[in-house]
């Protein structure tokens, strides 16, 4: 999760805004030109670093939303007159939002490696759009005569053409766009954006519509670029095709790593360290004639020195030393379970293949509600695919998935997760970056999943929510550790008190006892029992001796079918059981 | 009808030379996870390199001869100083310092060979023309071209799907850490697939050299369109890259004469498209 500065960092900052506000103080006409660039570069980083930092989406064609506002500028100002300063910049923002939107509908459909060369060509396209036709002078690129300007009541208030002016635009604008970005990232949007980073898997599981807020994130970010774009068409007053060219985006993703990504604040000193460095080595008076005719050179050096000496970039520096609490043994909570969305969950007939491979055939079964219901079967039979099936994590082949009646086969996760249904995975599923509070936090707000949540409006509700859920499992006093730290054991309860936050009337757990040790199975096993009542538990398990112990039915799969529904007891005298379990061969009725 | 034919040929031409360089981006991907930003440069030195040797030499296929071990040499030798620390990284740093050498090797290719566009001579003994049809010719030397691309591709091909090491490359594409776990030096492996993936990239820039010069940015050109190339096939394919480059080069060809303006909009449309239909691209894995 985004963090506040650290003290140290604060310090810098405060001295670097001071460094800024003071510098056409003392700085020539081509040194302001250089502060102006420096500043509007920054605003352009740190809405990547939106993106890449926070939501850990690598776009590589970011140089494309800088470029259209660029372009938006050009288009809007009149051949001899200055465009409303306003209009200018309203229109790089909102050309730049709708490019975004369309280049991330088929970005966002992509990750990883995919989503970085997706996002690069998506930029090159643009990029030969202007260059290879004759739109705003093609390849030689084109000026805008006359900067925009704003006027009310008949008096100029701002001229871009007054560089100071239009140097404490720029810097105020870069200043709006960090601390609305902060903002942005604090409300119940930024913290799912953040999640994303983390866990894609885990966040479709609770429900949200991780599509939905990529290109939100992508949206946002395309447009502060755009923003970017077009006070940097300001600076010169010229735009070229240049400006789309995936050198420009590698360089921003350049400034991002090396001040380091996910801070906001870092990408800046990130641009000052890079622009610097190779001002410097440009500089022959500096560094002598050789080093500065092959300036490139030492600046490449510079930076793979950089990257694998300090991952963690530059803001690393000035992060403070990481507070570690003394853990605290967990408890199992008491607090009374209210009555939620509970459903019955049930299978038709339920197949699916693989080729020509029939991982679940023909399921029939129904689970009811204040019971726990086992699903055990040897290695391979399909306990897993069908724990996938049920959550929609895989579609069916054929049959149904019915919530409470309604068929929910072939619907995409997190439209399932919504009716109700919550899953833990059989590796622990987390975010494990954020506080176990956090985490807890972004389950709760899994009740209402609309991406265009900005107000924590509900929080009253969704702290009720969370402390409830911690509390039931044992975690109440815990909730500033970092997940990723806690014991396996522990992440595992929390994977579960996330599915109880997520409101979750139906739980289904995959192996939830998987790795543990007798006392932590204990506690599981005394939170199942307690959470029995009000919820459908679904309980997919290798341990037999905790099967037996909470289960009220015993479903055993074995190559795909079912091979035996009832009580633990009926089961436990099951001779197909008895053979697929111990004779080692398959039983009768299922293709060999 | 022969403009179609010629640029046919033409696509398939573009479409050979790229595979080259694909497969080894693909490969570098596919087996050593790493974004490889730079492939393109050793692309643009391949080109340099022709024209340094030729110059030396006097003959474009000596040229190829000596410059394809060499790179391979150079292609080991970036493994060992920059590329093997990227393993364990995320994708990020790997753009960054792949970036990076982009930035040292156009400063090695100004300093080395200037700022101009440099033409590298085709051999005499291939500079005629065959007639396709009675009112239309083709060079030899690009004949020759291809011919020489379908049998590195053979060749490729044949290591990877009938020998050992092959065998070995295709089980680290689909999970190195087994590999490891059952014994092989993956840091050998890495440090050749990598060196291969350079050799053939410059097999590709000092073949291309005669008919579309050396200059410099060249690189830039070939390494995203290898990148859409790798995407339309699917990471760590082969075939899919040699469908993918065929299919670019073919669209390529043909757009640049019906649409001349959009003809590199073209091939991102495409790629969008298979993106579309096929997420993982048209070989792989899903």
């Amino acid at each position: 999760m985004l963090k506040a500065p650290s003290f140290r960092a604060s310090i810098l900052l405060g001295c670097l805004a001071a460094l800024f506000l003071a510098a056409p103080l003392f700085v020539g006409p081509y040194g302001l030109k250089f502060v102006t660039r420096l500043v509007v570069f920054s605003t352009l980083v740190v809405s990547l670093d939106f993106l890449l930092g926070l939501a850990g989406l690598v776009s590589f064609g970011h140089a494309a939303f800088f470029g259209v506002g660029a372009y938006a500028v050009y288009f809007v100002s009149p051949e001899a007159a200055s465009a409303n300063a306003l209009l200018a910049l309203g229109a790089a923002i909102a050309a730049s939002a709708a490019v975004a939107l369309a280049i991330g509908a088929f970005a966002c459909l992509t990750r990883g490696f995919y989503f970085i060369m997706v996002t690069l060509a998506a930029g090159q396209m643009i990029f030969s759009l202007f260059h290879d036709t004759d739109i705003a002078g093609g390849s030689d690129g084109a000026y805008i005569n006359v900067k925009p300007a704003l006027a009310a009541f008949g008096s100029g208030l701002l001229d871009f053409d007054d560089r100071r002016t239009f140097y404490y635009v720029c810097l105020a604008l870069l200043v709006l766009s960090v601390l609305a970005l902060s903002l942005l990232a604090r409300t119940p949007f930024g913290r799912v954006v953040q999640a994303l980073k983390a866990n894609e898997m885990r966040l479709s599981a609770l429900g949200f519509d991780i599509y939905k807020f990529k290109l939100a994130a992508f949206a946002v970010s395309g447009a502060v670029a755009g923003l970017a774009g077009g006070l940097f068409a300001c600076i010169d007053g010229f735009v070229t095709p240049e400006l789309f060219s995936w050198h420009e985006s590698g360089l921003a993703i350049m400034m991002v790593v090396l001040g380091g990504a996910g801070t906001l604040f870092g990408p800046i000193l990130g641009a000052l360290a890079y622009i610097s460095l190779e001002e410097t080595l440009k500089s022959a008076s500096l560094v002598g004639d050789l080093v500065a005719s092959h300036w490139r050179l030492g600046t490449g050096a510079s930076l793979i020195v950089a990257v694998l000496l300090s991952p963690g970039g530059l803001a690393g520096f000035f992060r403070g030393a990481a507070r570690t609490r003394k853990p605290t043994p967990a408890r199992l909570g008491q607090a009374p379970l209210e009555s939620r969305k509970a459903a019955t969950l049930a299978t038709e007939n339920l197949t699916r293949t693989f080729g020509g491979l029939r991982a679940v055939d023909g399921v029939t079964v129904s689970f009811e509600r204040d019971r726990v219901h086992a699903i055990i079967g040897p290695n391979g039979a399909g306990k897993t695919t069908f724990t996938n099936l049920l959550s929609g994590a895989l579609k069916p082949s054929a049959g149904e998935v019915l919530v409470d009646g309604r068929n929910v086969a072939g619907w995409p996760a997190h439209r399932i997760a919504r009716r109700g249904v919550g899953r833990s995975f059989q590796r622990t599923n987390i975010f494990p970056a954020f506080t176990i509070e956090d985490n807890c936090r972004l389950a709760a707000q899994a009740t209402h999943p609309s991406v265009l949540r900005l107000a924590n409006s509900r929080r009253a509700q969704e702290d009720t929510l969370v402390q409830h859920a911690l509390a039931v499992v044992g975690l109440a006093d815990r909730t500033q550790a970092i997940a990723g730290a806690i014991s396996n054991g522990e992440q595992r309860q929390l994977e579960i008190a996330m599915l109880i936050a997520s409101g979750g009337g139906i739980l289904i757990l995959d192996e939830p006892l998987a790795g543990m040790g007798p006392e932590e199975t204990r506690r599981v096993i005394d939170l199942l029992l307690a959470l029995k009542p009000n919820h459908t538990i679904v309980l997919i398990e290798h341990d037999m001796d905790a099967v037996f112990a909470v289960a009220d039915t015993l479903t055993v799969l074995a190559l795909g079918r079912v091979i035996a529904h009832g009580t633990p007891e009926e089961v436990r005298r099951d001779e197909a059981v008895i053979a697929a379990y111990l004779g080692g061969h398959a039983p009768r009725g299922a293709r060999p | 009808m022969s403009l179609i034919l010629v640029q046919i040929l033409n696509g398939l031409q573009y479409g050979l030379l790229l595979f080259l360089a694909a497969s080894g981006l693909t490969l570098v991907f596919g087996i050593l996870g790493v974004i490889n930003l730079a492939h393109g440069s050793f692309y643009m030195l391949g080109a340099y390199a022709a024209l340094t040797l030729t110059a030396r030499f006097g003959d474009i296929f000596v040229a190829l001869a000596a410059g394809v071990p060499l790179a391979f040499l150079f292609g080991a030798a970036i493994e060992w100083l920059f590329i093997r620390h990227l393993y364990k990284r995320d994708h990020l740093q790997q753009v960054l310092v792949t970036f990076a050498l982009i930035l040292m090797f156009d400063e090695a290719q100004q300093t080395l060979w200037g700022n101009y566009p440099e033409s590298i001579p085709t051999p005499s003994y291939l500079s005629s023309s065959i007639s396709l049809t009675s009112d239309l010719g083709y060079p030899v030397y690009r004949i020759a071209l291809m011919t020489i691309c379908v049998l590195l591709a053979i060749a490729m091909m044949f290591v990877i799907q009938r020998t050992r090491f092959g065998r070995l490359v295709r089980a680290a594409e689909s999970n190195p850490e087994m590999v490891e776990a059952l014994g092989f030096d993956s840091r050998i492996l890495f440090r050749i697939v990598f060196a291969a993936g350079v050799a053939m990239a410059a097999a590709a820039g000092i073949l291309a050299a005669p008919v579309e010069s050396a200059y410099p940015g060249i690189g830039d050109r070939v390494l995203i369109t290898s990148f859409v190339v790798v995407v339309i096939g699917g990471i760590g394919s082969i075939r899919g890259a040699f469908l993918g480059s065929l299919l670019i080069g073919l669209v390529d060809a043909f757009g640049k004469v019906f649409v001349p303006k959009f003809a590199s909009v073209l091939i991102y449309a495409l790629m969008a498209i298979v993106l579309v239909l096929r997420p993982s691209g048209l070989f792989g894995r899903q």
